[in-house]
């Protein structure tokens, strides 16, 4: 912990008990058994899962961005591709979107990821790379080679 | 909510009903497969807190191939709770007794141990032949890709087929086929 000023490296135990302890019992309204209401109980419980919480802010992101590959893998695999071949597809044809971009394009636009899984087909198979799945060559796709 | 916005709503949360053919298939290898289309992970629409699950019905599940000596080797385990009462049980007798065993344990495997997973695991339906209820055949709308072809047997194929195929040599007229 950061004291910046003395004022505040003293142990500043707030105005009242009760109000301190009400700001304890608040995080722990929801715990379950006397962790809810008895405070030496509720105050060790609390700084427990304030620690989860820390740790949680990291893991979090790490669930969603599985999800995120998934729906784009879900999606390309409607158009006979792989997640792999789409990711290395658009990243060669320099088209960075990211996880979250390309994931809301799946979901809410499907005819501009469908798009994007064709530039990304032609791309793998101009390069003439294995990942490629079973899709028929794409109509109306400009690319350098052509 | 307008009926096209409320029709687009059914149609995108709709569950579709799925056949997979179990037929020279690897039970523990498609229940991959099928698991996802259980669990709705085929969707881009897909989340765990999401229910998009779709049905899956496995049919011809008595035709299921095991990889080398699995069917000697692999062992179903389960114990009556008594002193002495664990079983083991073959791969191979286990589907004499009941030949859709096998393909449900694999797929309850591989469903993963959540709270998912006895909602999803409701959705499967597994018939041993080609044989499915009306009711159920009256929901089919898709079917699942197999892993790999289905080979076709020697006494699948006609005579005059045979006798047409290009031979290397002339076998001599005394030469016994076995």
């Amino acid at each position: 912990m950061v004291f910046q000023t003395v004022a505040l490296m003293t142990r500043a135990r707030g105005p009242d008990e009760f109000w301190r302890k009400r700001r304890i019992f608040r995080l722990s309204s929801h715990f379950r058994g006397r962790f809810r209401n008895c405070y030496s109980m509720a105050i060790r419980a609390v700084h427990r899962s304030l620690q989860f919480a820390t740790k949680g802010r990291d893991a979090k992101y790490d669930i969603i961005r599985q999800i995120w590959m998934n729906r784009i893998d879900s999606a390309a695999m409607e158009h006979g591709l792989t997640y792999k071949a789409v990711k290395e597809g658009l990243t060669r044809s320099e088209i960075h979107l990211n996880h979250k971009s390309l994931a809301d394009l799946a979901v809410w636009e499907p005819r501009t990821f469908k798009s994007l899984v064709n530039i990304a087909h032609e791309r793998v198979k101009q390069d003439g790379l294995r990942i490629m799945g079973y899709l028929k060559a794409p109509a109306r796709v400009l690319s350098k080679g052509k | 909510m307008s009926i096209v916005r409320r029709s687009q709503q059914w149609g995108t949360f709709a569950r579709m009903w799925h056949v997979f053919d179990a037929t020279w298939q690897d039970p523990y290898q498609s229940s991959q497969i099928i698991a996802k289309y259980l669990l709705g992970r085929h969707k881009p629409i897909s989340h765990p807190m999401n229910r998009c699950g779709d049905h899956v019905v496995v049919i011809n599940s008595s035709e299921i191939a095991l990889r080398g000596d699995e069917w000697q080797m692999r062992v179903y385990f389960h114990h009556d709770t008594y002193h002495g009462g664990a079983s083991w049980t073959k791969a191979w007798e286990l589907h004499k007794k009941d030949p859709t065993m096998i393909m449900k344990k694999a797929v309850y495997r591989a469903l993963g141990n959540n709270l998912t997973r006895h909602q999803a695991y409701a959705r499967l339906h597994v018939f041993l032949d080609d044989k499915i209820p009306l009711e159920i055949q009256q929901n089919l709308s898709s079917q699942i890709k197999q892993l790999r072809p289905v080979p076709q047997r020697l006494d699948q194929i006609s005579p005059e087929e045979l006798e047409n195929f290009p031979q290397i040599v002339k076998l001599p007229e005394t030469y016994v086929l076995t």
